[in-house]
């Protein structure tokens, strides 16, 4: 086929890979001999024995092909014989996306263990951006690199829902301390320590940020978290948009500077960790004169020096590790999680193999936000999943946001009994909270006071509500929907139990019907019920001028959860659990969200 | 000896020898023209490597097959890569050795340990062959190259073997055939996937120094 009956974006594509090419990628789709040593190390050839396209140098030379037919002499003069090939129209475009965004999470297994050191995940991340430059993507990396360059941070967090998150987080902080001064600083100048988090945590996961929070808060840091710029995450990772992961690794680092931040504290997260800490600069083309660390080095220091103390006879189920691929393969962060988790649990058992030969959670390479896939990435889960079942660990522990989601995902999907968690979980949970705590004002006693009027400005205690009326819900109405009807009763045992009047649906068509006629103040809501699917009821509430107000709290055993996330135009979900869930786990989110939902 | 096979010895080996360097040099200079990516961000990892034990380490790897999980696990198929690559040594060092150490054949050991070399490159080529025809991931991954570059060598491998005792007492054919084909080979590398050796050291090295700098090489394994 002739050049000129070449689709617009094909040529786009082979005129953009020249300009990408460096002597480290050339070198690697110039030295591939073919041998096959990498096949078994990638988790989607196990997971479907007996089909090549999954193979590390199959896909590999899907993006060799074209670099063949127009870069390396061999394929020019002779393109049959090395097997290059161009590409022509969009449809040859789309093939090439199944396979560098749907059969890949770069997570760079194969090329730690190909004998010639051809690292495909570099150049797979390459094509990616080949192809994003010309529009052709899943739809779910679209919709995130949107978000990221218009709102800045990958989740469409708004400024004021950060904010407000924060300052959410900084009330618990005083009120679980009795310490007025326990607050969340923004924006304060020249801190030792700026902050900064993956947008998850703000969204759905703001506990992460609170234990941070005391961590740093117990240390006595000198501590803040940035207003701007405050996503340490960076789907240029993902993507292979070096322009957008340039864009937003400059802008934390500005803000840094601004502050004039003696060091950024990356939290918890492997492709954070990465793009942040071992690809920002290099994508920005920048240098930076402060100090860059993962969390796990923060936390880890602070026991060591005495800073905070943790007791592990706290953290006494048995936990195993998971090493995030970017953190193990791309940077090197392998001993220093072990060490934590040592000093922070009595029970830790190793997965094996670990450390830079971990195998991928399922969700790297930006997996979870490509809902198209989804399928095929759970079936890729198998050797994660026997993996995790072979520690015989109750609690898998990673650091990493992605692997929380991935590991969610195929502990489900496998029906394994885990739960997961993270360090700064464990470690808030080990930490000994010195006593008294340093309260600079009001007195302990004016703060004790001031606490209890609020909880009792916000929750209607009930005259028998009994001494533990500060926790109880009596006086809220709770709606709980669920197919289940096991799922109906443990539910409303727990929220009765704990002074709730709970009303019961079994169907999305009547939630709806009950929410309108008893106005509740919060319902739970499962996804997956026949009919009317918990997403069609969810986003039919938020359209409803009745329903629109009230907080939905997600509990679901289904990864259409994502989609939802993703994929409606609608306010989010005030909360989420996945099942199966605990006592203690459904009590301490309805009340966060109750709390929220009063104020 | 016939002017032919004098010529095949000498003239024929020294000009598909400068061809194939000429061809290299082009090769290498093609690849270095392209700009080395650079690490800006400062080291990560425990700071017990850098990019300079990284490398050493990655160059190192070949000897290591501990040191992969790949080796590790197929141990019968690194054996083979020592095998064969020994033999193409082997069989490339005969070709001078003939010209310009013919003594060193009248050696009966050494004639019985290259044959060896030789002999035992040529059963792995054979089961390499059947490996990339028969294995489903191989053939899937395989280009007309891959097949031919393997058919040749595993082919040369046999006339080198039957060319070691450098005798002429049943014609020359043997010697003939065995020039010819180091010639062409010699010719055809650097146009094939044979001359993977010559990006190696360069693939191994920018990796090796990268997962040095970050801290990833040498790899800690705790089995
Ligand atoms: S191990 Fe390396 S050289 Fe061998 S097929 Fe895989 S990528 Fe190619
Ligand atoms: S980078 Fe990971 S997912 Fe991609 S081919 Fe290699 S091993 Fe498989």
């Amino acid at each position: 086929m002739s050049k000129q009956t070449r689709s617009y974006n094909a040529q786009k594509v082979i005129e953009r890979m020249g300009k990408k090419l460096n002597r480290q990628i050339v070198g690697s789709l110039t030295a591939c001999v073919h041998c096959g040593m990498c096949t078994d190390s990638c988790h989607y050839v196990l997971a479907n024995p007996g089909d090549p396209t999954y193979a590390p140098a199959y896909k590999a030379d899907q993006i060799r092909k074209i670099f063949k037919r127009h870069y390396d002499w061999t394929g020019r003069v002779l393109p049959w014989w090395v097997k290059a090939k161009s590409v022509h129209s969009d449809e040859d475009l789309e093939t090439l996306k199944d396979t560098v965004f749907g059969k890949c999470t770069n997570c760079r297994r194969c090329t730690v263990n190909c004998p010639m050191g051809v690292d495909y995940a570099t150049f797979n991340r390459m094509a990616r951006g080949l192809l994003v430059s010309v529009g052709i993507m899943p739809e779910g990396v679209a919709v995130v690199s949107k978000d990221q360059w218009e709102i800045g941070n990958q989740m469409g967090v708004l400024k004021e829902d950060y904010l407000e998150t924060l300052d959410w987080m900084s009330e618990e902080l005083q009120d679980e301390l009795k310490d007025e001064t326990a607050v969340i600083p923004v924006d304060k100048e020249d801190a030792d320590v700026v902050y900064s988090i993956n947008p998850r945590e703000a969204k759905y996961d703001p506990r992460t940020i609170s234990d941070a929070a005391k961590i740093f808060h117990i240390a006595g840091e000198n501590w803040t978290m940035p207003s701007e710029g405050w996503d340490m995450t960076n789907f240029g990772l993902f993507s292979g948009d070096d322009e957008l992961g340039g864009a937003v690794a400059r802008k934390l680092f500005d803000k840094v500077t601004e502050l004039r931040g003696k060091k950024l504290v990356i939290s918890e997260c492997g492709h954070g960790y990465r793009s942040t800490r071992c690809e920002g600069q290099n994508w920005a083309g920048m240098d930076v004169d402060f100090v860059m660390e993962s969390s796990v080095n923060t936390m880890l220091r602070y026991v060591k020096e005495g800073r905070i103390k943790v007791d592990k006879s706290r953290n006494t189920i048995p936990v195993t590790f998971h090493d995030s691929c970017n953190n193990a393969r791309s940077c090197g962060l392998t001993e220093e999680p072990r060490e934590l988790l040592n000093l922070v649990c009595e029970n830790f058992t190793e997965m094996y193999p670990n450390r830079a030969e971990n195998y991928c959670c399922t969700g790297g390479g930006g997996a979870m936000s490509m809902s198209e896939y989804t399928p095929r990435r759970l079936k890729s889960g198998k050797v994660k999943a026997e993996q995790l079942a072979a520690t015989g660990a109750k609690i898998v522990v990673t650091s990493c946001h992605n692997c929380v989601d991935g590991l969610q995902d195929v502990i489900r999907h496998y029906k394994l009994d885990m739960k997961v968690t993270q360090l700064v979980n464990l470690v808030a949970d080990a930490l000994v909270i010195p006593e008294p705590v340093e309260v600079v004002a009001p007195t302990p006693a004016e703060v004790v006071a001031a606490v209890t009027a609020e909880v009792e400005k916000a929750v209607p205690v009930e005259a028998d509500a009994g001494p533990d009326a500060g926790g109880s819900l009596a006086g809220y109405t709770i709606l709980v929907t669920d197919d289940e009807p096991d799922f109906v009763v443990f539910a409303s045992a727990i929220l009765e139990d704990n002074g709730a009047k709970v009303l019961q649906a079994h169907s999305g068509e009547e939630a709806m019907e009950i929410a309108r006629r008893e106005t509740p103040d919060l319902m739970t809501l499962d996804l997956g019920m026949p009919g009317t699917s918990g997403s069609e009821v969810f986003e039919a509430m938020r359209n409803d001028p009745d329903l629109k107000s009230l907080p939905i709290f997600i509990i679901t055993g289904q990864p259409e959860l994502r989609k939802l996330i993703y994929e409606r135009d609608v306010r989010k979900p005030e909360g989420y659990l996945d099942k199966p869930i605990n006592e203690q786990g459904l009590l301490t989110n309805i009340r966060k969200v109750l709390n929220v939902s009063r104020t | 000896m016939s002017e032919l096979l004098h010529f095949a010895e000498h003239q024929l080996q020294e000009g598909a020898l400068l061809f194939m360097a000429v061809v290299y040099t082009l090769r290498l200079t093609w690849l270095l023209r392209f700009k080395a990516g650079k690490e800006r961000q400062a080291a990560t990892g425990l700071g017990d490597t850098n990019p300079r034990k990284g490398f050493l380490y990655s160059w190192a790897n070949v000897a290591m097959p501990w040191a992969m999980e790949s080796t590790r696990k197929k141990l019968f198929i690194y054996v083979q890569f020592v095998i064969f690559h020994v033999g193409v040594v082997a069989a490339i060092g005969l070709s001078f050795v003939i010209p310009y150490g013919a003594h060193l054949l009248e050696i009966p050991w050494v004639v019985l340990a290259l044959q060896i070399i030789i002999g035992a490159a040529g059963l792995v080529g054979i089961m390499r062959i059947v490996r990339r025809v028969g294995d489903v991931y191989m053939r899937a991954i395989s280009s007309p190259d891959d097949f031919f570059s393997l058919f040749l060598l595993t082919s040369w491998f046999g006339f080198a073997f039957l060319a070691v005792p450098n005798s002429t007492a049943n014609g020359e054919w043997i010697l003939m055939t065995y020039f010819f084909m180091t010639a062409f080979f010699l010719m055809y590398v650097p146009f094939s996937k044979i001359s993977h050796y010559l990006y190696y050291p360069f693939t191994r090295y920018y990796l090796g120094k990268t997962m040095g700098h970050r801290g990833v090489f040498p790899i800690r394994r705790i089995s």
